[in-house]
């Protein structure tokens, strides 16, 4: 009983992958000759047989359902990155001597460990922050002014995520 | 409405390209290597985004619109992966930061 419902639900994932990758194909040939469907097929195929292949060398299933959940984070992101990109252009046109570097490790406990990818990146991806170091329990960030540090520390980006996604546990 | 479209494009162009040339003005202006990554950053983030944006409000209703946001995502994770593999190699090379040279410059000093 226990292994059929495993084993429907590894049914479901792969068709969900082969939905998806089938429409990533289409939107980005946009033919419809029976030539080019057929190569679209055969990728697909190709894709899904290193995809299961890999699944059971890593043992960590690639989670699907956090679309609704990545929706709710961009929009937010980009306004961080909009404000963060002012700041940086302000201190690049004013006098060079404002830029006050420094070197923090920040302690990310409370992300879960499948976030902490999209966290260091969230990070990364805001100009004036820059993840040099993922490090068990604790990221290493080099950031254009101290204060950005500061609102790293009081964990602004962490909550946000952990908001969406859930604490670690 | 479509003079309204080309308005608002041509804006998120413009800004846009002012951002992407601030990132450039900044990778020559900045003091080292760490923070002329930052400097790249505004070029890699805000500047892609305006920039697509803006074309996708010029491009027809159609297939181009998904392929010019598929660039817009793939950017958007591939970016900041390049800065952080730049950022990490030169920090396990042995690159310092300009805090921890301040600091090696005052221990030399101290003992004399």
């Amino acid at each position: 009983m226990a292994t059929s419902k495993i084993k429907v639900r590894r049914y479901t994932h792969s068709a969900k992958w082969i939905i998806s990758l089938s429409i990533f194909w289409l939107l980005l040939s946009g033919y419809l000759k029976p030539l080019l469907l057929g190569f679209g097929v055969a990728s697909v195929v190709l894709v899904m047989f290193v995809f299961n292949r890999m699944q059971r060398v890593d043992n960590e299933p690639q989670e699907f359902g956090t679309w609704l959940q990545i929706i709710r984070y961009t929009p937010w992101l980009l306004g961080q990155i909009l404000s963060s990109s002012l700041r940086v252009t302000k201190l690049v046109w004013g006098s060079a001597s404002e830029v006050s570097p420094s070197l923090a490790k920040i302690n990310v406990e409370t992300v879960p460990e499948a976030r902490r990818t999209l966290y260091a990146n969230s990070i990364t991806l805001t100009p004036g922050t820059l993840t040099l170091d993922v490090d068990g329990d604790e990221v290493t960030v080099h950031a254009l002014e101290q204060t950005s540090i500061d609102e790293l520390k009081k964990g602004y980006i962490a909550s946000k995520i952990t908001g969406i996604w859930g604490e670690n546990k | 409405m479509l003079l309204l479209l080309d308005i608002i494009s041509g804006i998120l162009l413009v800004t846009g390209v002012f951002f992407g040339l601030s990132g450039a003005v900044g990778v020559f202006k900045l003091p080292n290597f760490f923070t002329r990554v930052h400097a790249a950053s505004v070029t890699d983030s805000i500047a892609v985004i305006l920039i697509v944006s803006g074309l996708v409000l010029q491009t027809p209703l159609g297939i181009n619109i998904a392929k010019l946001l598929f660039i817009l995502v793939f950017l958007l994770i591939t970016s900041p992966t390049a800065s952080h593999a730049l950022a990490k190699s030169a920090r396990h090379g042995g690159l310092l930061t300009m805090s921890e040279l301040e600091k090696g410059d005052q221990e030399e000093k101290a003992p004399k």
